[in-house]
């Protein structure tokens, strides 16, 4: 079937004087011009066998449903790709000599949402490391070192609340910022969350009961330092939204924000002059584990469908050259995943770089769970209710239904 | 009552000679009908079916696929979010029919009665209907989160001071006030259509009889918009049940899972690769729907009302 779709479309792409047209997928809002005037373009000028055209807004999952999917994705890696490598719809590129350079370490993070011995379908391209966003002149002002143990921030939260400072600006209203940051940064910094689920994911049908394993027996330690730091939120932090946050914080209005490298861009914006920095959250009182939360923020992937897999490879392998890699993630605060990878200059990501560097890093406990599963949702109600028993029970009762009906 | 079995009576009378029109059919009605039969099969009816097969296997949209039986089936049984939601949907399309039928009865009769500025206030109280319903839950939500707070809270009204859509036991009224606000102009279209079609004479006589405004809305007024009023409730369920941009726009279905409607669950499976799962749940909704609507049918027979 694909040799057969193959033919037609690719003489089709050779009509237009003998170039293969090359279906290339990419939708970060961030950089969509980034790639078209600083990738694209230069390569489809310098050589004349393939025309890279950049697809930015269909849906993948529906490509796949029409089984005409793109040539070549350079997207998010995180659940939903991860089941793409679960039902096998993707090619192996573990034999180019791109995959060779890649930290194994990094590698690994594909297998940790998927099948892990089919991990080397997708090649991570972009690592976005995210932390404690805060606001140096704050910090300065109140004499507060950044905090390297749970007992330090705490004691900083005191210092900033006595002088009526709100230290967490939070915006409850919009759940995806509770799971991705109080929920993850806690949970990842005292579990080793990779482990976790993979005992989870053993434990099968028996998954989330008292029994096996289960949130209840190792989540219960974070949902409690989550509802400690709970607060010292802004007191109207159940109906700010994600973009209410950063004009706040913008504005000076709390002394740390948990989002990730994506909204010091937004703060920026809305006050180029506030001077911000960002650190891993301390969960445990010991600075040796201090984590990343980390994120995929681009892998590359060919699906079996491509009917260009040859031309997607050598995309691949030009987007994958030093120069474009190392380049394209410098200027757009982020890290790349290989061996040789330059420090991060950035001051504003450089203590988060440096532990990503180290390999001490770990993806958010809430990007492992199936969007069948609101979590996000359900944390809303943690820090509402406070009801930290309610949450976990449910957590588990969804994560074994959900056991129970996808492994029969 | 009597009305309809006189026409059933007719159309049994006249049921022999009907043999001779059969024969020779206008041609014009087979143009006209046969598009919408072919695109109404190929674009509704088959992916619905298409849709009912893959409730019963594991297809997440793409790659391999199972048969698993009524696995589908009997998990949603057992799954509260979407008995959640399916609770939260029906209990919020009676409570928004409720309220839209008794909100644009009064619209209509105010606007049907001889004040000034008529035509006007007409076209002011038809704009919600037109502006998209997203937009109006984003507006919404910026007042209820941000403008009745901040009023409330200068007025010294603590109740009201935070944001009712941040209350979980309070967020549904929010949706329910949104979407009644964009569902109004269009029933109230609907009764002042009804209310012109009232002959004037039988307000003549009651006002000979010396009747009471009152005493004329409920033993006039009422009697014959009956059919109207049956037209409007239909809908407006259609309507409600499938409730989606506007929740999306405003809570997004919290705080928590509170305000999850049967349609966003749905939708949720095209993303979690949770594919075949929803398919059986829309297939479940379908059967709800299909129920509630023939009760409705039901209701409308027995009154003998016709649509």
């Amino acid at each position: 079937m694909g040799a057969l779709a193959a033919g037609p479309l690719s003489a089709c792409g050779s009509g237009g004087g003998g170039r293969t047209t090359l279906r290339f997928y990419q939708s970060k809002p961030e950089v969509i011009g980034y790639f078209d005037e600083n990738i694209i373009a230069p390569f489809n000028q310098s050589q004349s066998d393939i025309v890279v055209t950049h697809d930015a807004t269909s849906s993948l999952v529906a490509s796949l449903v029409r089984e005409a999917p793109h040539d070549l994705v350079c997207n998010n890696y995180n659940l939903e790709p991860g089941t793409f490598v679960a039902r096998d719809v993707l090619t192996d590129l573990g034999d180019l000599p791109e995959a060779e350079q890649i930290r194994p370490d990094v590698q690994e993070l594909v297998g940790q949402y998927a099948t892990p011995e089919r991990a080397s379908h997708v090649l991570p391209y972009s690592i976005t490391a995210a932390g404690v966003i805060y606001n140096v002149p704050l910090f300065d002002e109140h004499g507060v070192e950044v905090p390297t143990t749970w007992s330090e921030l705490i004691d900083a939260c005191e210092t900033f609340q006595s002088a009526d400072i709100t230290p967490f600006y939070m915006t409850f209203a919009d759940p995806w910022t509770i799971q991705q940051g109080l929920f993850d940064y806690v949970g990842g910094g005292m579990l080793d969350v990779a482990q976790f689920y993979s005992e989870l994911e053993a434990a099968g049908t028996d998954g989330g009961t008292t029994s096996s394993v289960s949130f209840r027996d190792r989540f219960d330690p974070v949902v409690a330092k989550m509802l400690e730091l709970v607060p010292y939120t802004n007191p109207d932090a159940a109906s700010r939204s994600y973009e209410d946050g950063n004009t706040a914080f913008a504005r000076g209005d709390g002394a740390m924000y948990l989002q990730g490298p994506w909204a010091i861009g937004q703060i920026a914006a809305a006050n180029p002059d506030l001077e911000v920095g960002t650190f891993p959250l301390p969960a445990t009182d010991d600075p040796a584990d201090l984590k990343a939360r980390v994120n995929l923020d681009l892998a590359l992937w060919i699906p079996k469908g491509a009917a260009n897999p040859e031309a997607a490879r050598t995309f691949l392998s030009y987007l994958m050259t030093p120069e474009v890699m190392h380049t394209y993630n410098a200027d757009n605060l982020a890290i790349s995943p290989v061996e040789d990878a330059p420090e991060v200059e950035d001051e504003r990501i450089a203590r988060l770089g440096a532990y990503v560097q180290d390999g001490a890093f770990y993806q958010g406990p809430g990007t492992y769970i199936p969007t069948a599963i609101p979590v996000g949702n359900y944390l809303q109600t943690l820090v509402l209710s406070r009801n930290g028993d309610e949450f976990l029970r449910t957590l588990d009762n969804d994560w074994n239904r959900l056991a129970q009906r996808t492994l029969v | 009552m009597t009305a309809t079995s006189e026409a059933a009576t007719t159309s049994r009378v006249a049921a022999p000679s009907a043999d001779q029109g059969r024969r020779k059919v206008d041609p014009t009605y087979l143009v006209m009908l046969l598009p919408p039969v072919v695109l109404f099969t190929i674009f509704i009816t088959l992916p619905g079916i298409v849709g009912m097969f893959y409730s019963i296997t594991d297809y997440a949209g793409y790659g391999d696929w199972k048969f698993i039986g009524l696995t589908n089936y009997q998990a949603i049984f057992s799954d509260p979010r979407i008995l959640g939601a399916y609770t939260f949907t029906i209990g919020f399309s009676f409570v928004t029919v409720i309220l839209v039928n008794a909100v644009a009865l009064a619209l209509a009769i105010g606007l049907n009665a001889k004040i000034k500025f008529k035509k006007g206030l007409r076209g002011t109280f038809v704009l919600p209907m037109v502006i998209s319903g997203i937009v109006i839950a984003y507006v919404f939500n910026y007042l209820f989160s941000t403008s009745l707070p901040t009023i409330a809270a200068a007025l010294g009204i603590d109740a009201l001071a935070g944001s009712i859509l941040a209350n979980p036991s309070l967020a549904w009224i929010g949706v329910v006030i949104v979407t009644a606000w964009q569902a109004v102009p269009g029933a109230m279209i609907i009764y002042l259509a009804g209310l012109l079609a009232i002959p004037t004479d039988v307000y003549e006589a009651a006002d000979v009889d010396g009747a009471s405004s009152w005493r004329k809305f409920t033993a006039i007024t009422l009697p014959l918009m009956v059919g109207y009023v049956v037209i409007n409730t239909i809908l407006g369920f259609k309507n409600f049940l499938n409730a989606y941009d506007i929740i999306v726009g405003l809570t997004n279905g919290g705080p928590g899972t509170s305000t999850f409607s049967i349609a966003m669950t749905i939708f949720t499976g095209f993303t979690s690769g949770d594919y075949a799962y929803q398919m059986a749940n829309a297939v479940l909704f379908f059967i709800v729907t299909i129920a509630i609507s023939l009760f409705q049918l039901e209701l409308i027979r027995r009154r003998g009302v016709s649509l």
